[in-house]
């Protein structure tokens, strides 16, 4: 009964961390149709940032806000000075461009941070592990699933209960009639590119007293972050979050029963959600 | 007449002094200008840049030592370095255009074990010295040793026997045993389970998780429940960092003693305090108490800020030995450096070395160390727990394993 407790509290942890990063993936596809190869790369700029944060500060909490915050900036940042000017292009221009920036960014943080990984601690308050339901769990990971919920939440309010979330969904639903009836479109998509970077990056603060920072960290979770999005559907919120919970307890169960196969397992349920419901779980037909 | 024949004694004289002093002043000044050249094709960028720029600043820190003393016979010593980015056919087109372009007789600072090989079965068609102050691969010295390789440094059979010897005295009796899924992870365990079992101990697990795994949780609940005193890692770099930081915070690392094959500065500082406890082999432990390496390791840090990794010390050590043999032999004619380097002892930094002749392999000690918390240090150090000596770990000649 522990082990089964252990294990579902496992499974939340790594869902909440992969639903911060494919959230963002998902909204920029749904409302900006790109597939953005550069996305993981935000995550670990987050990570690396939020090194430079706490060792300059030595706040863990201020760099949760304040990360974010820049690498978001960053992303709006570059949105407006390159990906702007190719939107009417074929995707295959997109793709090229946003994984030529992914390399660039990941050769700056080489030179920048040198190859060796960046050693991180969870803050004061969240070390070490407490008792839950008969089992001592490490502090840390009930944060990242707090974390996960509250940003969740959060995103969903957003789009559902403001007037910017209404604009956002009428750009996804069709830009240019959103443009005719007066939404500023451009404006709307650096927005939206930046929020995503932004969550990206949050995901990579919080990831980093998990993992540390470390180069490739951003490959490594794109790979999972398409899977995740592939799974629930491109575009969709709920979707980012119920794939992220199913890659995740396959990822977890996976590595507990059956090793050897857990990635199997995992790309198993994709390839079965391609074949029967090529749009995933939540997507809508185009 | 007698004007001009004073004339012509004082011309002669004039002559005989410029001949007796200036010619060979000028001789001596081009000889002097022809260097003492060594060729590093070194993995300076890509994932395994970390190997290729610790054995850079060895050697720099070494030229730089040489230059204040006046040179190696006089003459000046000069490294060149390429980047190979640890691809073994770029390694062979660098370690080829240090030869052909730069003129190199001595190539090193080789990263990987891939590239030494491919590099390697090229020196005799070369006829250049292949130094290894890095490379593990048993085969080096084996099956595909060439005389005009040299290895300074531990090989891996070596650095693995160290830590085996070590585990059979331990009073450790059961093992957990994880591995990356590749050959590498996948050997080691391998390797460890065969150890372990003809020891009479344990092994009550083992597992394989993927290379690249960031979530290690599930596997960490599976090595408290099986009851193992002691886990044995196989895992590459980045892999073991992250486990390392869930292990920690799972409390795992204070139940269970991991063990590593080798136990790096690079890994420990990555990690921090979560690797405290954990055992391991090292090629060079920078906290090695001999008088040269304490004078070393000062220096080392006077000019870098940091202390000395395993390549650091294992290069510098290599780089000096031939320096050393050179200066005996009266220049550097390859063949000359070969047969003097033979059967010859050096004092390192780690003790005494003795270069045997049957497979160029150097016999030097073996270190078993355990990663501690220092408060002169800024991050945690390898302290050295045993010292095996060299003919207890290193294999028969020209084989890889101790059969």
């Amino acid at each position: 009964m522990s082990i089964l407790i252990e294990q579902l509290l496992n499974a939340a942890a790594l869902s909440a961390l992969l639903f911060l990063v494919s959230v963002g993936l998902s909204l920029v596809f749904g409302i900006l149709r790109v597939v953005n190869f550069a996305h993981g790369v935000f995550y670990m700029l987050g990570a690396y940032f939020s090194f430079t944060a706490v060792a300059l500060s030595g706040r863990f909490w201020l760099s949760l806000v304040a990360v974010p915050v820049v690498v978001g900036l960053f992303g709006a940042l570059l949105e407006s000075s390159t990906l702007r000017f190719i939107y009417r292009r074929p995707p295959i221009y997109q793709l090229l461009l946003t994984f030529g920036i992914a390399l660039i960014l990941e050769e700056g943080v080489r030179l920048v941070y040198g190859p060796t990984a960046k050693p991180m601690d969870p803050p004061a308050a969240l070390q070490g592990a407490i008792s839950v339901a008969g089992i001592t769990y490490p502090r840390y990971r009930l944060f990242l699933i707090g974390l996960g919920i509250v940003v969740a939440l959060g995103i969903w309010l957003l789009l559902k209960r403001t007037r910017a979330g209404l604009v956002i969904r009428a750009v996804a639903q069709n830009s240019e009639m959103a443009d005719c009836l007066g939404a500023d479109v451009q404006r709307v998509r650096t927005l939206v590119f930046g929020f995503a970077c932004a969550l990206a990056g949050l995901g990579g603060v919080a990831a980093a007293p998990m993992t540390s920072a470390y180069l490739g960290m951003g490959i490594s979770v794109i790979v999972d972050a398409f899977v995740v999005v592939v799974v629930g559907g491109l575009g969709s919120i709920g979707g980012s979050m119920a794939g992220s919970l199913i890659v995740g307890a396959a990822q977890t169960w996976g590595g507990f029963y059956f090793s050897e196969t857990a990635m199997v397992i995992m790309y198993a349920v994709m390839g079965a959600i391609l074949i029967f419901r090529p749009q995933g779980l939540f997507g809508e037909e185009e | 007449m007698k004007t001009n024949r004073r004339e012509f004694v004082k011309a002669g004289l004039v002559g005989g002094i410029g001949i007796g002093l200036g010619f060979p002043a000028f001789l001596r000044r081009a000889y002097a200008a022809e260097p003492i050249k060594i060729g590093l094709p070194a993995a300076l960028s890509g994932g395994y840049a970390q190997y290729g720029v610790q054995a850079k600043r060895a050697c720099e820190l070494y030229a730089k030592e040489v230059k204040a003393r006046g040179g190696i016979l006089g003459r000046p010593l000069e490294f060149i370095y390429e980047d190979t980015a640890g691809d073994p056919a770029t390694a062979v087109r660098k370690a080829q255009k240090l030869v052909e372009k730069d003129g190199v007789k001595f190539l090193t600072g080789v990263a990987l074990s891939s590239e030494a090989l491919a590099v390697s079965a090229k020196c005799p068609e070369w006829k250049v010295i292949f130094m290894s102050t890095i490379n593990g691969a048993g085969a080096l010295t084996a099956k595909s040793w060439n005389r005009y390789f040299f290895r300074v440094n531990t090989s891996g059979p070596m650095g693995a026997r160290a830590v085996s010897l070590y585990l059979i005295e331990s009073p450790m009796k059961k093992f957990f045993a994880l591995g990356s899924d590749y050959a590498w992870g996948r050997d080691s365990v391998g390797s460890f389970d065969k150890l372990i079992t003809s020891a009479g101990k344990e092994i009550v697990g083992k597992d394989y998780p993927p290379v690249g795994t960031k979530d290690f949780a599930s596997y960490v609940t599976k090595v408290r429940q099986s009851g193992a005193q002691g886990c044995y890692l196989a895992l590459p770099g980045q892999d073991a960092t992250i486990f390392f930081k869930q292990a920690y915070q799972f409390g795992l690392t204070r139940e269970v003693k991991p063990i590593m094959e080798i136990v790096e500065l690079e890994n420990i500082k990555a990690v921090g305090d979560a690797m405290v406890g954990t055992i391991g082999g090292s090629r060079y432990p920078f906290t090695l108490d001999t008088p040269r390496n304490r004078e070393f390791v000062k220096r080392f840090h006077e000019t870098y800020n940091m202390y000395p990794d395993m390549f650091d010390g294992e290069t510098y050590e290599g780089v000096d030995w031939l320096a050393q043999v050179i200066q005996k032999v009266g220049g550097d004619d390859v063949e000359k450096v070969i047969e003097a380097w033979e059967d010859s002892p050096y004092e390192g930094l780690e003790g005494s070395f003795f270069m045997r002749k049957c497979d160029h392999q150097a016999v030097q000690p073996g270190f078993v160390v355990e990663a501690v918390k220092d408060p002169k240090y800024p991050h945690p150090i390898p302290k050295i727990v045993a010292t095996y000596p060299g003919d207890k770990v290193t294999p028969k000649c020209r084989t890889e394993d101790f059969a």
